[in-house]
């Protein structure tokens, strides 16, 4: 068997030996540590499920929903979208990394934001243009300000068992929907996604959230995995 | 030969040998001490004292109300955290990398995951054991009648090893960081939106541990309180927990090629396959289930007709000249009742025909086109020798809990007419002297007239819909207040009737009662 037919229909020219790839021109400094970050923190695992949600959600609103569906379904998928962002805190590396990188909350900062910001287009893409409760706005505000929540958990308790910050509000957002019918109504702007989308208060209490949640995580990162259940 | 005093030094005792725990259940005991499960066992117990616990204990102290209603808010507010910390734990041994190093010690997979899943699984019993403590304990101290209602509590403590093996399974087979949450919330979806897709008694989705009761009767006080309550949504429903249980768990960790010996995994199989069976069997005999008569769904293949007969209890009375008797469970509610019929009993006392007792009596359920349900007393409003007049409260007919004050009002607005038209014949078609009396005797009783639309059969369609016609009900109430307006003649007939005194009007009553019950009295002839 011949070197060439090894190599495929692209030739040798695909298997050069490893001299000749150590002549080309490696990337920046700052791109590659931004890049090995992002895989370290599973970044695009995280993108391909937002874009799954999105995808989901989208499907999901072709189907008829009565009253109690309708409201609570894009808050299911915003929850979803937001504990994604929130599963990319965590750090394969732990200590080591925080003593050698040393632009690691800008990092932090960088995929917080990056990845919040997919989570909130890609959803209000897929329900644009379709009955989708509350609209944009609603959209916006619930996954920036859960995904905060998620953030801040992190922060707090650990990466690891982070997503029960945002699943547990999953569940009070879904009852506060309900009280909506069965009062009394929850009104609280805490508890947001029950807010009518143009409610300042809820979008001023989604905001708070997430701006801590990016500015905790960025400054101090996810809590070490050492000693974590499970 | 004498082995050596350190080597000597290891052998158990002769006690220890006693008492030596077999493997696997210490192997239990270390995955029960670093299990995620009791992180998040607050968060959940939170979620339930808030909203569930709070508003079961806002609910009327019935049991079957009370505990159908913590069946439901168990196994939402605990689906979520029980499904993601499985997850988690299933994804442990790939997340930490040491698949490969744990094939080497002397249990097999298929035993190290078994005891992960058994002691999440414990975990989260204990904690839905401890919520349905505290929600029975509450009732206990404030229940007038009954007792405990075990089935809808076996469901809700069965979803948690179900919900476990679910999120189990999806970690095993994916682990990843991003499983536990996407199983949480995926297990919540699918538990509470699957309600979505109820339609009629005869839905499939019933099977859904999240289902108490009849979907589109819900928690209702009339259900299970003059007959018993009816398991076999229960049965069906814990056939399907665990099938679904057996089978996730058996194909999570008994199937793959690594879990153990050939053998095993046949075995595994074989579970995996009797757990689906059962779970397909429960839903196919959820999907033969009907509505019946009282309220609850029947599933005939399950049904026990010793269920259908009524319960037998002894009522509590009012003091009143016609006693009030409720069913002991409504204890609390006959001050109200019987201060809201006092003043008409006594209008009507003694004369023939009238009551000689009023009785709480049992309603009926129907179900209607889609998810209505008709509800409505079962049998005559007035039967027997003497006559009895059968009662339905308000809160039996479905709608939001009434405050004493509310109660009383919804009796005096609904029943009170109801009761003063039984005696005199008021009601459609009745005279304008029937009509005169009936509105004398309840301006007297001190209320206020309100004509009877139509009949005298009772209810209200679920969730809401006023039965048109119905008497007596609390939707009646609005649609009657424009036809309380009575034409001059009867009105004033009425007053001049109203302002005799009571022994002269009920002597004239004693006398006519009969003729004008018959028709047979013009208003003219009124005093």
């Amino acid at each position: 068997m011949s070197y060439d037919r090894l190599a495929g229909r692209r030739g040798a020219a695909a298997v050069r030996p490893c001299s000749a790839r150590l002549h080309t021109r490696p990337a920046p400094a700052g791109t590659r540590l931004a890049w090995l970050y992002l895989v370290s923190r599973r970044a695009l695992a995280a993108a391909a499920v937002i874009a799954v949600c999105a995808a989901g959600l989208r499907m999901a609103l072709i189907a008829h929903w009565d009253a109690y569906g309708a409201l609570q379904l894009p808050l299911v998928f915003e929850t979803v979208a937001a504990a994604a962002v929130t599963a990319c805190s965590a750090s394969p590396f732990g200590e080591p990394e925080r003593v050698t990188v040393r632009k690691l909350p800008w990092l932090r900062l960088s995929i917080a934001l990056a990845l919040s910001a997919v989570a909130a287009v890609a959803l209000a893409a897929a329900g644009a243009g379709a009955h989708l409760s509350g609209g944009t706005l609603d959209v916006v505000r619930n996954v920036l300000g859960i995904a905060g929540l998620g953030l801040l958990c992190a922060a707090a308790a650990g990466a690891s068992v982070a997503w029960a910050g945002p699943t547990t509000y999953l569940v009070v957002g879904v009852y506060a929907l309900y009280t909506q019918w069965h009062g009394p109504a929850l009104t609280t702007p805490w508890v947001w996604p029950a807010r009518p989308p143009h409610d300042v208060g809820a979008a001023l209490c989604a905001g708070l959230v997430f701006v801590t949640g990016t500015v905790v995580i960025s400054v101090r990162g996810a809590r070490d995995p050492s000693g974590e259940r499970g | 030969m004498i082995a050596p005093q350190g080597l000597r030094a290891w052998q158990p005792s002769d006690s220890a040998r006693r008492w030596r725990v077999p493997a696997a259940a210490r192997l239990t005991r270390l995955e029960l001490r670093h299990n995620a499960m009791p992180l998040l066992l607050p968060l959940a117990i939170a979620i339930f004292g808030v909203f569930t616990y709070s508003k079961t204990l806002g609910m009327p102290p019935l049991w079957n109300v009370r505990a159908a209603n913590t069946q439901s808010g168990l196994v939402a507010d605990f689906v979520t955290p029980v499904a993601g910390a499985a997850a988690w734990m299933g994804s442990r041994e790939a997340r930490r990398r040491v698949t490969d190093l744990l094939e080497t010690v002397a249990r097999p997979r298929f035993a190290r995951l078994l005891a992960s899943w058994a002691a999440t699984s414990s975990w989260a019993v204990a904690g839905c054991l401890l919520c349905l403590a505290a929600v029975y304990w509450a009732t206990s101290l404030r229940a007038s009648w009954g007792g405990p209602l075990w089935w809808p509590a076996a469901v809700a403590v069965a979803s948690m090893p179900a919900f476990a093996a679910l999120g189990f399974g999806a970690g095993v087979l994916v682990p990843s960081r991003f499983t536990a949450p996407v199983a949480a919330i995926a297990a919540f979806f699918v538990v509470a939106l699957s309600t979505e897709l109820i339609a009629g008694s005869q839905s499939y989705w019933q099977v859904s541990p999240i289902v108490s009761a009849a979907w589109d009767v819900g928690p209702d006080p009339g259900v299970a309180t003059f007959y018993p309550y009816l398991p076999d949504l229960s049965i069906a429903q814990l056939m399907f927990l665990a099938g679904l249980t057996v089978a996730v768990v058996a194909a999570a960790t008994g199937l793959p090629r690594a879990s153990g010996p050939r053998r095993l995994r046949v075995v595994a199989a074989a579970a995996a396959t009797a757990g689906l069976l059962t779970a397909g069997a429960a839903v196919g005999l959820t999907g033969t289930g009907t509505l019946d008569a009282h309220g609850m769904i029947a599933i005939p293949a399950l049904h026990d007709a010793a269920d259908d007969r009524p319960l037998q209890f002894t009522p509590v009375c009012s003091r009143t000249a016609i006693p009030v008797c409720l069913n002991p469970a409504y204890a609390a509610d006959l001050q109200a009742a019987a201060s809201a019929l006092g003043p008409v009993l006594s209008e009507i006392t003694g004369l023939p025909g009238a009551p000689v007792r009023v009785i709480q009596s049992a309603t009926t359920y129907r179900q209607g086109p889609g998810n209505e349900v008709s509800i409505s007393l079962a049998g005559p409003v007035v039967s027997g020798t003497p006559a009895v007049y059968r009662l339905l409260m308000p809160d039996q007919l479905g709608g939001p809990q009434l405050s004493p004050g509310q109660l009383r009002d919804a009796l005096r607005a609904g029943t009170d007419p109801s009761v003063i038209a039984s005696v005199v014949g008021d009601g459609p078609g009745a005279s304008a002297a029937q009509r005169a009396v009936a509105a004398a005797l309840l301006l007297a009783a001190r209320e206020p007239y309100r004509a009877l639309a139509t009949g005298t059969a009772s209810g209200v369609r679920a969730p809401g819909t006023p039965v048109p016609g119905s008497v007596p009900s609390r939707r009646r109430r609005v649609a009657a207040a424009g036809a309380g307006l009575i034409p001059a003649p009867v009105l004033q007939a009425a007053l001049r009737f109203r302002a005799l005194p009571a022994s002269v009007r009920r002597a004239w009553l004693v006398r006519n009662l009969g003729a004008l019950r018959a028709g047979r009295i013009v208003l003219a002839r009124l005093p």
